[in-house]
Parts: C-alpha cells; sequence; structure tokens
C-alpha cells in the first residue's frame, strides 16, 4: 500500500509536469506558433515548416516551435471559433474564415492588402477511380448511373465536400451533364448523386482513405489528394471532368489570437512566407496549383502569352514529374455569385443540397 | 438508475459514525453535480434554448429518428445475442472444465481493456475490403460488413461482451451445488434444470447485465466512428449523427438528440426496475 | 462450486460455441492487428518508438489517465459512501447520476466543457481549459466517473455498520475507523474500480477529440495519434500504437483478474 501511494505521488508530479508543450532544445526563448489547418494540406505543410523554421532561425536567430492540427475545414473553424487559440489558419474554403471574421477573431480587411486575396493554393475537383476503371467512369454524368457507389465527404463538417458538390452542380448548370437538362437539371442531378454516396465521412482525408481501403468505386475528391496519393504509392487512378470547379484555399492571420499569445510578428512572417517561391514549389510539389505566376509559370500553368519574371533558384526544386492539365471548361466559386450565394443556394437550411440530403432514402 | 445486481437496499443510516455527516456530503454532491449534473443542464439548457418548437423539430427529423432508431435496434441486437452468449459463456465458465480456461476465463474482460477505437482499427484490419476475410465476406457471399449495419454490430457485440458474462458469473457460482444435485437426482434432465432451477435465479443477473451493455453501446462512440459509412438514414447512428452536427455547428440539434437518448436509458431502467420490483413483490 | 469435465456431446458442443464466438468475436481481431503491426518487420516498429510526438502522446495519456483515475478514486470513494451510508432528499436522483457518463455520447460531454469553458462560454476560467490539457483531464474524468462508485457501493452496503460504532466508541479517530475497519473491507472492490477507471481513461477518444484541438505534440493523445496516423497514411505507425494500447489493456486485464479472483472470493 505504501509502495502505491508512493507510485500515486511521483505518478501526480508526472502528470503536473506534463502540461506544457514539447519543450523546446537550447535555443534561447524559442517561440510557439500554433497552425490550424483543414485535412488535407498536412504533407505540405510538413514541407513547409522546417523551410519556414530556417528562415525564421537566419532572419531573427529565433527558433519557432510549431504546433500543428488538422480537421474537417469546418470542424477546425468552429473549433478556432470556440476558443482553440491558433495564431494561424489554413482552411479548405473562404466561408470558414468569414466565420471567423463574424467572431471578430480576424480582422475584416484580412485579405485586401494581400495581392492573391489571401488565396494560397488552388486545385480542382476530380474524380478517383480504380486502376482498371472497372465502372467506366469518365465525366460526372456517370456517377448518377445505377449501382454506382460514390464516396465524398460530408459538406456539413467538411469544405472539401462543399467544392466537390459545387463541382458537379456547376457542370451540370453549364450543361456538361448530358441526360440532366432544362428547369431541374441540377436538383435531377444531384438527387442521383446523392443517392449513390456510399459513406460521407467527415473529411477530405478521411474520405479518400475510405476510398483506397477499397471501399466504393468512385470517389469526388481533389486533384492534390489524387497527386498525393500517388506520390504515396497509391494504385488508383483518376479523371478529369470536362467540366469543373477550380477549388481555391485561404490562410489567414487570427489576429485575436496573435496579440493574446504574442506571436503576430512569426504568424504574418509565416502566412507570407506561404507565398514565396520554395513555398509554393512545397506545395506544387505535394499535388496543390500554386498562386504566383513565376512558380505557375515553372509548372506549366502560365496564362499565354504572359510576361512572367524568372522564379529565383531555391531549396526546393520543381518536380518535373508533376502535370497540371487545363480542362475544357474550369470554373470558379464567381460561377455561383461568390460564397454567400453559393452557401445560402446549396448548403443553408433550407439550401438544394440541404433537403436532398435530407432526403435520401433509407 | 442504480446498477446493482442483488437489487439489495441496505439501510443508510442518518448518524455516520466514521466521518462528519455534513463535510462528506458536500464534497460528495459537490463532485456529482460538477462533472454531471452541470454538463447535462448544459445539454438541457442548449437543447431547449430556441424553444419548444425547435426542440421537437429537430428531434422529429428524419435523420436524428432514424440515427436514435438505428442506434436503439442495432444495441437490441447486440444486447439479445449478448444475453444469450454471456448466459451460455457464464455457464461453461463456472459449470465444466477445459484446457485453457483459466486464460480464458481473463480473457473475457480484454474488451472492457481495449480502447473503443482501437476496437474499431482491429476490425479495420480484420474485414476491411482489402483483406482475405472481407473479400471472401463480400465476394462470396455478398455481406458488406465495414460501413454498414453488421460493423457496427460487430463493434457493439465487441464492447459489450463481458457485461452479461461478469453479472451471471458470480451468481451462478453462489447457487449451492446442492440445489441442483438435488434437482438431478429426482430425474430432471440438466435441460430442465437450467431453466426450472438455475435460470430463476440468475434472471435478475442477466437483466442487469442486458441493461449495462445496452446503456453502453448507447453512448458507444470511438469503435462506431471507425466502421459505421455515416449515411444518414442507413448507416448513421446516433453518436455519429451527434459528432456530425456537433461539428457542423448544429449545437442545439445535437443536444436535443441527446437528452432524448438520455431519456432512451432513463425510460429503460425504470422499466426494469419496475419489473424487478413486481417479482419480488 | 463443482466443476465437472464436459462428459456428453451437449456440453462439448456449448463449450466449442462459446469458445468459438469468443474467438471470432475479439481473438481473430487481436491476431489481425498483431499481424498488422509486425507486417514489415521490427523496423518500423523501432521508428514509431522512437517518434517524439508517438511519445508525448503516450505521456500525456498516460499522465492525464493518472489524474483523472486519482480524482475518481478519492471523490468516488467519498460519493459511494455518502450514497450508500447517508439519507437525504434527492440521494436516489444523485444516484442515478452516477450512470450518466455510461450513456451520454462523450462527443455531447466534450461539446458541454466547450459551452463552459469556451471563448464565449458561460464561466471565463483563469487558465485555458478547452483546447489546452486541463479540458482533456476533465473529459477523462467525465467519462470514467461510474467506474469506482459502481464497485465500492456494492460492498458498503454489505458492510455493517457496528464494526464501526465500536470502533468509535473505543476511542478510535475517524480516520483510523475508516483506514482499520472499512478499507480493508472494500480494499479490492475499490482497486478494481481504480483498473477499470483507468482503463476507460486511456482509452478515451470521443470527449478528447471535441475539445483537445488534436495539436502534434501538445494536446495529441494516444488514441488520437492512431486515429491521426491513419489519415496521414502512416497505417504501420496507427497499428503499432493500436498494439501498444492492446498490450498496456493486457496488463490492466492481468491486474483486473488478479482483483476479480478476490472479489468473488470474498462472495461479492
Amino acid at each position: 500500500m505504501k509502495h502505491l501511494k508512493l507510485t500515486l505521488a511521483a505518478a501526480g508530479l508526472l502528470a503536473l509536469s506534463a502540461f506544457a508543450p514539447v519543450a523546446a532544445q537550447d535555443a534561447p526563448e524559442p517561440i510557439t506558433l500554433t497552425l490550424a489547418g483543414y485535412a488535407v494540406p498536412r504533407e505540405a505543410y510538413g514541407d513547409i515548416i522546417p523551410l519556414f523554421q530556417r528562415y525564421w532561425l537566419d532572419q531573427t536567430g529565433q527558433q519557432v516551435i510549431v504546433l500543428e492540427s488538422y480537421q474537417a475545414s469546418g470542424a477546425q473553424s468552429r473549433a478556432v471559433a470556440g476558443g482553440f487559440a491558433a495564431d494561424v489558419v489554413a482552411l479548405s474554403i473562404e466561408p470558414d474564415i468569414t466565420r471567423l471574421v463574424d467572431a471578430g477573431l480576424v480582422s475584416e480587411d484580412w485579405k485586401d492588402d494581400n495581392p492573391y486575396s489571401g488565396i494560397v493554393t488552388q486545385s480542382l475537383v476530380v474524380l478517383a477511380v480504380r486502376a482498371d476503371n472497372p465502372k467506366n467512369i469518365l465525366d460526372w454524368a456517370d456517377l448518377a448511373a445505377e449501382g454506382v457507389e460514390i464516396i465524398t465527404p460530408d459538406p456539413a463538417t467538411s469544405g472539401g465536400a462543399q467544392w466537390n458538390i459545387l463541382g458537379a452542380a456547376g457542370a451540370a448548370e453549364r450543361g456538361f451533364v448530358p441526360g440532366y437538362e432544362g428547369e431541374t437539371a441540377v436538383a435531377d442531378f444531384l438527387t442521383a448523386l446523392a443517392g449513390n454516396v456510399l459513406v460521407f465521412d467527415r473529411d477530405g482525408r478521411e474520405s479518400y482513405l475510405t476510398f483506397e481501403r477499397g471501399i466504393g468505386d468512385v470517389a469526388i475528391t481533389y486533384e492534390n489528394e489524387v497527386i498525393g496519393a500517388a506520390l504515396a504509392g497509391g494504385t488508383d487512378a483518376y479523371v478529369y471532368p470536362a467540366s469543373t470547379i477550380l477549388i481555391e484555399n485561404p490562410v489567414a492571420v487570427v489576429d485575436t489570437y496573435v496579440d493574446q499569445n504574442g506571436t503576430r510578428e512569426v504568424a504574418e512572417a509565416f502566412v507570407e512566407f506561404l507565398w514565396t517561391a520554395d513555398a509554393q514549389r512545397a506545395f506544387a510539389n505535394r499535388g496543390f496549383r500554386p498562386v504566383t505566376p513565376e512558380v505557375r509559370a515553372q509548372y506549366g500553368l502560365a496564362e499565354e502569352g504572359e510576361e512572367i519574371a524568372e522564379a529565383g533558384a531555391g531549396a526546393v526544386e520543381v518536380n518535373a514529374s508533376i502535370v497540371y492539365p487545363a480542362v475544357e471548361d474550369e470554373f470558379t466559386i464567381e460561377h455561383f455569385g461568390g460564397w454567400s450565394e453559393a452557401r445560402a443556394t446549396y448548403f443553408g437550411d433550407e439550401g438544394l443540397f440541404t433537403r436532398i440530403a435530407a432526403e435520401i432514402q433509407g | 438508475m442504480a446498477f446493482d445486481s442483488t437489487g439489495v437496499q441496505t439501510n443508510p443510516r442518518d448518524t455516520d459514525a466514521v466521518f462528519g455527516k455534513w463535510g462528506l456530503r458536500w464534497v460528495a454532491l459537490g463532485y456529482l453535480t460538477m462533472f454531471i449534473l452541470v454538463p447535462v443542464l448544459v445539454i438541457n439548457v442548449q437543447g431547449l434554448r430556441l424553444g419548444l418548437d425547435v426542440f421537437w423539430e429537430s428531434i422529429t427529423r428524419r435523420e436524428a429518428v432514424s440515427a436514435i432508431w438505428l442506434t436503439i435496434t442495432s444495441s437490441a441486437i447486440m444486447t439479445v445475442i449478448n444475453v444469450v452468449i454471456g448466459t451460455l459463456t457464464a455457464y461453461v465458465l463456472v459449470h465444466y472444465r477445459f484446457p485453457g480456461k483459466r486464460l480464458f476465463n481473463t480473457l473475457v474482460d480484454l474488451p472492457f481493456a481495449i480502447p473503443t477505437m482501437v476496437t474499431g482499427v482491429m476490425l479495420v484490419v480484420l474485414y476491411g475490403p482489402q483483406t482475405a476475410i472481407g473479400q471472401f465476406l463480400s465476394d462470396e457471399l455478398g455481406i458488406r460488413v465495414l460501413f454498414a449495419v453488421p460493423g457496427i454490430i460487430l463493434a457493439l457485440l465487441f464492447v459489450g461482451y463481458p457485461f452479461v458474462i461478469r453479472t451471471v458469473q458470480p451468481v451462478l457460482l453462489k447457487i449451492e451445488a446442492a440445489q441442483t444435485e438435488a434437482a438431478q437426482t429426482i430425474g430432471a434432465s440438466s435441460w430442465t434444470t437450467f431453466w426450472r432451477v438455475i435460470f430463476p435465479i440468475i434472471r435478475p443477473a442477466i437483466l442487469t447485465g442486458a441493461l449495462l451493455s445496452f446503456a453502453r453501446s448507447l453512448g458507444e462512440f470511438g469503435s462506431i466512428i471507425v466502421v459505421a459509412g455515416n449515411i444518414p438514414n442507413r448507416t448513421q447512428t446516433a453518436t455519429a449523427y451527434l459528432y456530425t452536427q456537433v461539428e457542423a455547428g448544429n449545437l442545439q440539434a445535437a443536444s436535443a438528440v441527446s437528452m432524448v437518448l438520455l431519456l432512451v436509458a432513463f425510460a429503460i431502467t425504470i422499466g426494469v426496475d419496475v419489473f424487478r420490483w413486481r417479482r419480488h413483490a | 462450486m463443482r466443476e465437472i469435465s464436459p462428459r456428453s456431446p451437449w456440453a462439448i458442443l456449448l463449450i466449442v460455441i462459446v469458445l468459438g464466438y469468443a474467438g471470432i468475436l475479439f481473438i481473430a481481431p487481436l491476431i489481425g492487428i498483431i499481424s498488422a503491426a509486425f507486417a514489415d518487420g521490427l523496423e518500423p516498429i523501432i521508428a514509431t518508438l522512437n517518434d517524439p510526438s508517438v511519445q508525448h502522446a503516450f505521456y500525456i495519456s498516460f499522465a492525464l489517465a493518472i489524474g483523472a483515475t486519482a480524482i475518481n478514486a478519492v471523490l468516488g470513494l467519498i460519493a459511494a459512501w455518502v450514497l450508500t451510508r447517508q439519507r437525504f432528499r434527492g440521494r436516489r436522483l444523485f444516484d442515478a447520476l452516477v450512470d450518466i457518463p455510461f450513456v451520454f455520447s462523450p462527443v455531447i460531454a466534450g461539446y458541454a466543457m466547450i459551452v463552459l469553458f469556451g471563448r464565449e462560454g458561460w464561466i471565463t476560467p483563469p487558465f485555458a481549459i478547452v483546447f489546452a490539457l486541463p479540458g482533456i483531464l476533465l473529459a477523462k474524468t467525465f467519462v470514467s466517473l461510474p467506474y469506482v462508485i459502481r464497485e465500492v457501493q456494492p460492498v458498503l452496503e454489505t458492510l455493517t455498520p457496528e464494526a464501526e460504532d465500536a470502533a468509535y466508541t473505543i476511542g478510535a479517530t475517524r480516520w483510523t475507523t475508516f483506514r482499520k475497519v472499512v478499507l480493508p473491507e472494500i480494499w479490492t472492490a475499490l482497486l478494481y474500480g481504480i483498473v477499470l477507471t483507468f482503463a476507460r481513461a486511456i482509452g478515451e477518444f470521443g470527449a478528447v477529440s471535441v475539445i483537445s484541438g488534436n495539436i502534434e505534440g501538445y494536446t495529441e493523445t494516444a488514441t488520437s495519434f492512431v486515429f491521426r496516423a491513419l489519415n496521414d497514411r502512416n497505417a504501420s505507425g496507427a497499428y503499432i500504437v493500436s498494439l501498444l494500447l492492446c498490450l498496456i489493456s493486457v496488463i490492466i486485464l492481468v491486474l483486473m483478474n488478479v482483483l476479480r479472483s478476490r472479489v468473488v472470493r470474498k462472495g461479492v
């Protein structure tokens, strides 16, 4: 009994000493930066953070410890709004940052001074299929066929899922889904599609992994996920729909928390660093379309006739094996008149997809 | 919801010889209030925050009703299987000698000790579509285990396995051997012995075990979240529904549904109490 | 107790059914996870064990599970005592409350804590609770609360207060009376409750995943690590940490059984 008491006491002390983040090594007064990201860019940030740590050490002589958390964009945004004091948020969709603006955590002009409007990466909604494409899925219309099992995340929690649904809806609206025409084209197509969904995971990564584990015939996912899967040795194939939406992922500094944490300087430097050539190439090498013109040119994404400054060489080299093809009809969120319109039309309480999801037959 | 297997109530006394009455009482009630009453109150306030109409609407939404129904039916199926197999297992453990019995008796508690999320991972490793067993089940027999109802029931069976065994076993042990011997010597078959002599004695313990495993599976989360498909109206259990609603920010709806689950648990407990009380009377 | 060797074919069949069911239900998955963890040899195992975030996750899991167990052992014992020995208005209500963590979705429990202690919560705590370690401690304490009370209560009910009265009247202090008269009787049940509490606390995932923010190397617990590793395509890491958690479970199991045999022998 005495021994047990001693052990318990020792354990108690242990427990107390654990109430601190992983300790730093030997640098004088390291600073801690907390990054709250959406689910899929974790590998890319895994490449970029060490680059930033070196950059910051060179600039200031100070070490940065970066604490990372990744979960579904909507869930992450709500956690930050609920008190998760992250310094930087990297989310899937702009409305998840707008929520933080509304909560008074991010200043209203967060994207005004930024040449890229706060967008750090782009991607496309694509369709992942089995290696030999046994169901012969080539475009959106094939998803509505009888007996096709679809994997896509839940739009209620995942930002990526909203991109997916908007990709499908936009393609139908723009006349790229044969068999679905007229007034009710979008509603009919989305109803057929939703009826074929087999698993609604909570975030894009979980959803794609469900597909990788052999569940379902097709996953609606993002170009960066399928490229990332291929880089990780995955054997599944993917197809680009003729018409699809351009995904744009924002980042922002959380003003209230950086002021509380005393991390504004390093947080702002980190966010700016994400648009440097090295960071943009690091994103591109993980399957995200870069946004800065000179790095876009390095990956064959330059607009025709565009005058572009040569991107300087850096720590990250271009991976020439990654190709970013053009699709026949690429559209953006502006097709829907911007995010607030798109959200109200599709995902609000009376939104089209909300109603369809509620009616899926059991 | 007192889950004691004996149903015996001894007399709590007003005079407390060992400790002062009030000091300890305030500590105990403070503890229960802080850790249980307050969270429950928070959920009730949240659930009713927008008025009774909204509360009613959020618990009668189709997805909510089917999620609660799926949880109750799969828990009920699990409980029935558990009652049968648990009683048999307890009987075998008490009455028969066989090689490896001590080890087996130890392993029975394993599901209590394994984190339920790990249970989910184990089921994916074993029954996933890329495994031999998973492929055999889906290709040859046409049974989908993961992301479907069988996976949910399997996870609940794993998590609830020890309850009935561990409530019935001690009662069986206590039944005097003489009692069964007496019955056997007057010519009753062992089946009749079990049904007429043993079963009435262990029935309260079976009920307690069943109730415990049912209650436990209403709140089960870790394993379900790994194996369930989360499709509204089809494979979304109540806990998965709650998780989605919390993550999606529909907090009033989540609170309302969890109030219903609590009510279900209370109703069943009270039902069992009444049943027991009638039998005693 | 009278144990016999099975003679009739029915008895043998019964044993086969019982063992076969257990084999399919949980021995097969156990073997599955073991072979999955060892699938690529020892190298990934060593790499996983050396991963600082794995070490930190286990550290957090252990430290906070021990903390939650300590809280529930001390306060649970007091609560069990008050609920069995004292009679007061509302006693039955409080007794019924004890089982709530059993049926309450842990996700909702986590969410209730955010409502209470979050940024715009009802209470503004002097230090961060949610999305920090104290929140995880609270979550683990909540989910594992019933075990000590429910194990100790039935034993306390069988004790008669006369011995305590006697000790008390011959001049023993309250503490001595408790230690010398009551504690020896309930010791085994208390320890059993403690082991169950610890098992539940260390394995908790739902409430923690809502309340912790899952920050790697800070609030990430061992079970959260498994979940993240699966999403990181680090399947071997997930399986190895799962197996380690199983190993801890087996130790817990052995403890439970030693204690159980003592409880059963005492006729409780």
